[in-house]
């Protein structure tokens, strides 16, 4: 029996619909995010999870009790928000004691558990400052440790780190989930920053248009999306037009070079499939057992770890990343290249 | 006639000089804004300063604070006071208790109601204050409420007055203080925590207003304190409006000195209100990095 379990959840706003038919159960002390573009219904979905929103139809089981249409303060789930939303008249300390405080906690009580979450969060020197005197990152730390001090029976958060630059992002990425796993609370995380759902969940549901696109391990959602938006929407993905497919010897023409690729029969094809590779499955030329296709370097990205090249093979683009090597000039632009790229990593859509 | 005609173009080209080097320009410019400036100090500050010279008078011959002395004795002026205050205060209670959760719930969930309510708290800048003491006198003093029988009911009706007399200040001032904070993530922040409606509005929401709240306080402790028309219908000469007027009709001296005095009044609160407001502006500004 999972923990959390969300079953056949629609929600309409005035006809239209934000989420539909949304199955999911979460175990106990699992991290799983929910990914998509803006306005897939994210927050929708975690905002029933919280109560701040009824679904129009589906049920909501925690802990097996059915809370579909319990009040949100009566759910003892914590909530965390992009904006913070600490309370600027309250301290750090009493931020972090709001929820105990409004419980009838005694004092003491109290005291112990803000000094164990200001530990947890390394806040301990700001227990008597306000918010307005940390910084953003400081500010969303405080905001974990406030939803986590009322020991939530689900951690909730939507879009924590958006608001955040790129480095203190990593980091409270990395701090969100060391919390997560040392309390062994179970989280759902709003996000449509693949990096951060792949990078942070055990599983990762895959939304677009208030629909679950897939639901699986971060592993099996990019190695093997079953979906072509799935493929394209988490991590970069060339789709291809292609010529002279043969299903039966799982061959067909790129651009008038042959390309051997794996079919698996399950997959529905659509009118004019399209070959579908990503583009850190390239590597730079013709290696034994591999498609080889050659082409004409179009631009030349130096993007650090990798170098990312746009080649052109009889008139289609694609790009390729390449690692970046010390002792390996990267191609130039203009440059006549053979491209290499396994058999197993190409699948048509 | 003609001679102010001949005179204008002069005027113009004393402000609006004609085009010539720009350093002599930006000069110009300079002294006409501060020209400006010093009619409308003057404008403001030469009746004050001509009143208060005037308040200092009331001995022949010499300067003194003889009226001021007077009306500091008057047992009249503490006792208007007083109770002016103290309906103030149940005003601001009151309309406080109304407007905050109002506007509150308004933000929350009903932000379409807003221009609405907006209209609503304007009106009485629209109907007279003597259209609305009719009014109330009309309905409230027969059966069965019979307000007007017992100076405690009566009271009751002053305080229902000012509070509509209020409204359009108290409003703007919470709803401009509810927009500067986000009232939505905050209740819902609470909410998840476990905070009913009680502890969200009075452990949250009053307190992150404090400013807002003060300065619609203020506005409307300085409507009541002069206010003549509900007063003078419903409490007469008890109430401070009614008895600085009576005092401005009978005494000349005293009447002045008055008027400074609760210019001073005025100013005192405005410049309360300031500082509590550069407060609020610089932790506000801190917490936006
Ligand atoms: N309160 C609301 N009223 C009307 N439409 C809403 C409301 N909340 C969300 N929506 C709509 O529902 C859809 C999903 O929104 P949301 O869950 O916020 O998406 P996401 O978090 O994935 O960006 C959007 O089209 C949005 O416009
Ligand atoms: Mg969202």
């Amino acid at each position: 029996m999972a923990f959390l379990t969300l079953t056949d959840i629609s929600k309409y706003f005035g006809g239209v619909a934000a989420v539909e038919r949304f199955n999911l159960d979460v175990e106990k002390g699992e991290f799983v995010s929910f990914l998509g573009p803006s306005g897939c219904g994210k927050t929708t979905t975690l905002r029933m999870i919280a109560g701040f929103e009824l679904p129009s139809s589906g049920t909501i089981l925690l802990d097996s009790e059915d809370v579909t249409y319990k009040a949100p303060n009566q759910r003892n789930v914590g909530m965390v928000f992009q904006s913070y939303a600490l309370f600027p008249n309250l301290t750090v300390g009493q931020n972090i004691g709001f929820g105990l405080q409004v419980r009838k906690e005694n004092e003491a009580v109290i005291k112990a558990r803000v000094d164990e979450m200001l530990g947890l969060i390394h806040l301990e020197q700001h227990q008597n400052k306000y918010p307005y005197q940390l910084s953003g990152g400081q500010q969303q730390r405080v905001a974990l440790a406030r939803a986590l001090a009322i020991q939530p029976r689900v951690l909730l958060l939507d879009e924590p780190l958006s608001a955040l630059d790129a480095k203190i992002r990593v980091e409270l990425r990395l701090e969100i989930r060391r919390i997560q796993q040392a309390l062994g609370i179970t989280t759902v995380y709003v996000t449509h920053d693949q990096e951060e759902a792949l990078s942070l969940s055990d599983r990762v549901v895959v939304m677009s248009q208030g629909r679950m696109e897939q639901v699986g391990t971060p592993f099996e959602i990019y190695n093997y999306p079953r979906t072509q938006f799935v493929a394209q929407f988490v991590g970069q993905l060339n789709l291809l037009p292609i010529t002279g497919l043969d299903l039966a010897a799982e061959t067909c023409l790129l651009a008038g070079q042959t390309v051997q690729f794996e079919h698996h029969q399950s997959r529905q094809l659509s009118e004019a499939p399209r070959l579908a590779i990503r583009p850190e499955e390239f590597r730079l030329g013709a290696l034994e057992g591999c498609n080889v296709l050659s082409g004409r370097v179009e631009t030349v990205m130096f993007l650090g770890a990798v170098v990312r090249l746009r080649v052109e093979v009889g008139g289609l683009l694609f790009s390729a990343d390449l690692f970046n090597e010390r002792n390996i000039t990267p191609p130039r632009v203009g440059e006549q290249i053979e491209i290499s790229f396994p058999v197993h990593a190409c699948w048509l859509t | 006639m003609a001679a102010a005609m001949s005179f204008l173009p002069n005027l113009r080209n004393l402000f609006f000089p004609p085009a010539s080097s720009q350093a002599k320009d930006r000069g110009s410019k300079r002294g006409a804004s501060w020209f400006w400036m010093a009619v409308g100090v003057l404008y403001f500050v030469l009746p004050l300063v001509a009143t208060f010279d005037f308040s200092l008078r009331a001995r022949k011959g010499v300067l003194s604070f003889l009226a001021y002395e007077r009306v500091f004795k008057d047992p009249a002026f503490w006792k208007t006071f007083i109770f002016s205050l103290e309906m103030a205060f149940f005003t601001i209670l009151v309309s406080l208790l109304l407007v905050v959760p109002t506007a509150y719930w308004i933000r929350l969930r009903l932000p379409k109601l807003r221009v609405i309510v907006e209209f609503i708290s304007m009106l009485p800048f629209v109907i007279p204050a003597i259209v609305l003491v009719f009014g109330f006198i009309r309905v409230f003093s027969g059966a069965p409420f019979f307000l007007t029988n017992t100076s405690f009911g009566t009271n009751v009706l002053l305080v229902a007055g000012y509070t509509v007399l209020a409204l359009p200040y108290m409003f703007r001032a919470v709803d401009t203080g509810l927009a500067a904070i986000d009232v939505r993530s905050l209740t819902e922040a609470a909410q998840s925590l476990g905070a009913g409606w009680g502890t969200i509005l009075f452990k949250i929401i009053f307190p992150n207003l404090r400013v807002a709240i003060l300065s619609g306080a203020f506005l409307t402790l300085a409507t009541v304190i002069g206010e003549f028309t509900i007063a003078s219908f419903l409490v007469g000469i008890n109430a401070f409006g009614p008895y600085m007027s009576l005092i401005g009709q009978n005494k000349t001296y005293e009447s002045s000195s008055l008027a400074i005095i609760s210019f001073m009044l005025t100013w005192a609160f405005m410049g309360l209100l300031q500082f509590l407001n550069r407060g609020q502006a610089s932790s506000s500004l801190a917490g936006a990095h």
